[in-house]
């Protein structure tokens, strides 16, 4: 009974992984590679496209990926710096859903344990209107969320992701008080995008990524991304542009167990740097259309320690962490 | 379980009954517990403490319900039960967690559920089984880890391959 | 109206060029064989088969997924008949009768009405994606909260149906699936619920943890208490391997009016899969010509549900291919999919890549067709897995059954769960309350509190939002009428009685 469909599935997938293997040397390095998520969503693509640029570009003999889903990552990292302690060959990808989700959470791990190596994608975050709504811009958003902040609401994904964490840091920023906010969390883009397009919501809040279609179609109206200067080649103004001081960006990284050597973890960051600087890598994010955003060594730290503070004060205004 | 293993005949106090209802108004009381821990912070509308307490209005409710069948005996008849083969696979997939859990891997752990579950529907050849287990769970093994790089939990054996 | 013929003339010519045939039929097969894994849904079939794809061209890579989506979708539907394990939540519906069917040695027939009304439905929503897209996605997007709300509630008047003889059990057993619902993190707040610290549980109960453990796990355990009192034989074939004229007969409206309900809901944003096999379900039961037949194994009771399930896979492509709105976990697979190409699907990919669009459609009728030619021949060979001993055959399915878990989630806590609602299983069956309600309490419960909730958000607390929504209103007048008919019905004809 498992034989016979087993043994298709072999045939099938045997000869994509001949023509995957890249031939060339390798060095010995063996790597395990954790996606605190299930297969499919966005820390796993990430580690699986890791893999593959490791693997092909030759900085890594062979990398495995395994996946520990639950809550935003906090049962796979608590599994990461409790089970790979000291471990110079194992990563975890992450990112900044995971800073809200351990605060949120009350993880008794936090990112402060593992050992930042860098960061490696971002992407721009954006507010969308429906194309018939009266708000043109991001100061006629400003107007109304400083009118009444309960009528005005947000869609977005999950409660204390970058979404929710964004919508309260606009409410800041134009000098509302972020803690009333009307956010509502969906599950999923398409969900939200619906509510938008229905105009069920005054406003949505994603990646750029997610909605570039419909606003190039003109089914919504882009108000204002969330990017130090503007996008090359795009028509769509900053926030800072239109004097609102909103700067974000959902990004993805990698990190290290803790415990381990200072030479642990060069190899590692070396590791990183040659797959980043890779074609295969390069491909990668062109295919997926991630934003490169390599960060490494302790200007990384730096980064996750400052961007952990800031959103733990934004998610502590917003009620979703006791203070 | 804590009634008899006989057919019970009808019209009498079900105690089984009685516990299950006992049960519901137990839990009823641990959604309320649970759901005063909660903060209705900074949403508008409903919090996230009122749909708790509902289920838990409904749960006392049926508690009440399955009291009344249990004491006129309005229960369906039960016929005995063996609880010798159900504890064998519970036993079985005990072994399959533990042996998942302190990492003796994808194979062990299957090979084990199967024998004792084997074990309970009657069959008396555990080497045959065994053998038989360890075959189909290596393949199941090299189908989703190898070929699909599924992370299925390696242990021992897996790492033999 | 030409135009659209003219584009599918097309896109069908390009999806019967032989190699892409071959790739159907090897992504048909794939999804099939990867699908029958209980925890692994079409979602992560595709999600793992994803890498197969990477050599393909763009129009063969898209056929090959539409073949893997639907024999991911059959394959589950396989499992849920021949061995009580839904290998998703959408087949579960299927699971009632159809392994009463197989046990009573109808398993052939369940298996091929099964298959040929996933054809019928697919066929007739794809020819529904082709034509109706654009005018049914304006609707679509128009559901709010409120409106997802409202056809909750008619969900939850309807399952009634699954309940049983006693109002009490099952909504007893309703009430235990909607406290299962509570667990873990709320949707809205970011609250933990009924986790008591531990984080596995902070993600909720996952429905196929749920069905599997109630159904495969419960079944065993109950089967092997029993055995000392009957042995029960398995025949896997009594009568015929076959449809009889009879099953013809019964099969064509379930098939009908199950498509009626998958294509538009698996069409609204939030619709899903497991609404419209359960609406299915429920019709059948009151419209069956045979209703002693339901609960020991009646045709329609597969027929219709099977039919929901693959329509509104076609319905989920309505928003996908229009907006770009992945509404379904594989759906958001099938867009990784299209990115993979540097294609956005959305309002622009009708407008800019006309070729790959038509293709997509024709190769969904093409893998259903696909499907038909792979499994109606293996139906026979399916159902000899029901002669294997009884040892082996349910120390299988354990196996079976823990690996689709083990395989997506392992760890302790999640497999603990699964043996913990096999006992809850085996105890229910025992004391004789409904399993199908559990599972239906645990997916519906949620959707209805977090849309509720998001609907009274958006109206600042206001309840009245349910009535000023005209779908929403419409949906509720029909939910109270499904409520009071019966009684009404009832009251009506002990009057005439009275009266003769």
């Amino acid at each position: 009974m498992f034989r016979f469909p087993a043994r298709l599935v072999g045939a099938a997938v045997a000869f994509t992984l001949a023509a995957a293997a890249n031939p060339g040397f390798a060095q010995q390095l063996e790597l395990k590679l954790m996606a605190p998520a299930a297969p499919g969503g966005g820390w796993d693509q990430t580690a699986r496209s890791m893999q593959q640029a490791l693997v092909a570009s030759g900085v890594a003999r062979s990398v495995q990926v395994t996946n520990v889903p639950g809550a935003g990552g906090s049962v796979g990292i608590a599994q990461f710096v409790n089970g790979a302690k000291g471990d110079g060959n194992q990563m975890m990808v992450n990112g900044f859903v995971m800073v809200g989700a351990l605060a949120m959470n009350k993880s008794p791990v936090t990112l402060e344990q593992v050992t930042p190596i860098a960061r490696l994608t971002e992407e721009i975050q954006v507010i969308v209107v429906p194309a018939n709504s009266p708000i043109k811009n991001a100061q006629d958003l400003a107007a109304a969320v400083k009118a009444d902040i309960a009528k005005v609401t947000f869609a977005g994904g999950s409660a204390g992701g970058v979404d929710h964490v964004m919508a309260a840091l606009f409410a800041g920023a134009v000098g509302a008080d972020a803690k009333k906010i009307n956010y509502i969390p969906f599950s999923g883009g398409g969900e939200s995008l619906a509510a938008i397009l229905g105009g069920k919501v005054t406003a949505g809040i994603s990646g750029l990524s997610e909605y570039e279609g419909q606003i190039k179609s003109g089914k919504l109206r882009a108000i204002g991304v969330t990017s130090e200067k503007r996008i090359a080649g795009s028509d769509i103004p900053t926030f800072k542009e239109q004097g609102i001081d909103l700067v974000i960006a959902n990004w993805r990284s990698v990190v290290a167990p803790p415990g381990i050597t200072p030479e642990q973890r060069k190899t590692l960051s070396d590791a990183v740097e040659k797959m980043v600087k890779s074609d295969a890598w390069k491909e990668i994010l062109k295919q997926k259309g991630w934003e490169d955003a390599y960060l490494s060594g302790d200007a990384f730290a730096e980064f996750l320690k400052k961007e952990t503070a800031r959103v733990t004060d934004v998610l502590k205004s917003v009620g979703l962490v006791k203070s | 379980m804590t009634s008899g293993d006989f057919v019970q005949p009808p019209r009498r106090v079900d105690r089984a009954g009685l516990v299950i209802a006992g049960l519901l108004a137990g839990l009823a009381v641990v959604l309320v517990w649970d759901a005063r821990g909660l903060q209705s912070a900074a949403m508008y509308g409903m919090g996230p403490e009122a749909m708790p307490v509902v289920v838990a209005s409904g749960l006392a409710l049926l508690a009440i319900g399955n009291f009344i069948d249990a004491l006129r005996g309005n229960l369906p008849a039960r016929e005995s039960a063996d609880p010798v083969p159900v504890a064998l696979i519970l036993v079985g997939l005990t072994l399959l967690i533990a042996i998942i859990g302190l990492g003796g891997g994808f194979i062990l752990a299957t090979a084990a559920l199967f024998v004792t579950t084997s074990a309970a529907f009657g069959r008396r050849a555990i080497l045959i089984d065994a053998i038989i287990a360890l075959v189909m769970s290596t393949l199941i093994y090299l189908a989703f880890d190898r070929l699909l790089t599924l992370s299925l939990p390696a242990g021992p054996l897996e790492r033999l391959l | 109206m030409m135009d659209t013929f003219a584009a599918l003339a097309h896109g069908m010519a390009v999806a019967v060029q032989p190699m892409n045939l071959l790739y159907a039929l090897i992504g048909v097969f794939l999804g099939t064989a990867v699908g029958v894994l209980p925890g692994i849904g079409p979602a992560l079939t595709v999600a793992l088969l994803l890498p197969v794809t990477y050599k393909l061209d763009p129009g063969g890579s898209l056929i090959m997924f539409a073949g893997i989506y639907y024999g991911g979708m059959y394959g589950g539907s396989t499992t849920a008949i021949l061995i009580n394990t839904p290998g998703e939540s959408a087949s579960m519906a299927t699971a009632l009768e159809g392994n009463k069917m197989a046990k009573a040695g109808r398993g052939g027939p369940a298996l091929a009405t099964s298959a040929i009304g996933s054809f019928v439905a697919g066929t007739i929503a794809t020819i529904g994606l082709a034509f109706l897209a654009p005018w049914l996605v304006d609707v679509a997007v128009r559901f709010g909260p409120e409106d997802y709300f409202a056809l909750m509630c008619v969900a939850f008047v309807t399952v009634s149906a699954t309940f049983g003889d006693s109002p009490v059990r099952g909504l007893t057993s309703l009430f235990i699936g909607l406290t299962l619902g509570l667990i873990g993190i709320d949707k809205l707040t970011g609250q933990a619920r009924l986790a008591f610290g531990v984080p596995e549980l902070l993600d909720g109960v996952e429905v196929t943890t749920l069905a599997v453990g109630l159904f495969a796990v419960g079944e065993a355990l109950y089967v092997a208490s029993r055995r000392h009192h009957t042995e029960e034989k398995l025949e896997p074939v009594r009568g015929s391997l076959w449809m009889t004229r009879e099953d013809w007969k019964r099969s064509w409206k379930p098939w009908l009016r199950g498509t009626m309900f998958g294509f538009p809901i698996g069409a609204l944003p939030a619709g899903g899969a497991e609404i419209p096999t359960f609406l299915s379900y429920s019709t059948e039961k009151r419209l069956t010509k045979h209703p002693e037949e339901f609960g020991k194994g009646a045709i329609e009771g597969v027929a219709g549900p099977e039919a929901a399930n693959n329509a509104s896979a076609a319905g989920t492509l309505v928003p996908l291919l229009t907006l770009g709105l992945p509404t379904s976990a594989t759906a958001a697979m099938m867009l990784a999919g299209f990115q993979q190409y540097g294609l956005n699907p959305g309002p622009l990919l009708f407008a800019e890549r006309p070729d790959l669009v038509w293709g997509l459609i024709a190769s969904l009728f093409i893998a259903n067709m696909m499907l038909l030619v792979l499994n109606l021949p293996l139906v026979g060979l399916w159902v000899r897995l029901l002669a294997i001993p009884q040892p082996w055959l349910y120390a299988g399915i354990l196996v079976f059954a823990t690996m689709g878990t083990i395989a997506a989630k392992p760890s302790v806590v999640e497999l603990s769960m699964l043996a913990g609602f096999g006992v809850l299983g085996f105890l229910m069956r025992r004391f004789d309350f409904p399993i199908a309600p559990v599972v239906v309490g645990l997916i519906l419960g949620p959707i209805a509190e977090s849309q509720l909730r998001r609907a009274l958000a958006i109206s600042l607390g206001d309840p009245l939002t349910l009535l000023q929504s005209p779908i929403s209103a419409t949906l509720l007048g029909i939910a109270l009428i499904a409520l009071v008919a019966p009684f009404v019905l009832k009251g009506l004809g002990r009057f005439k009685a009275n009266e003769d």
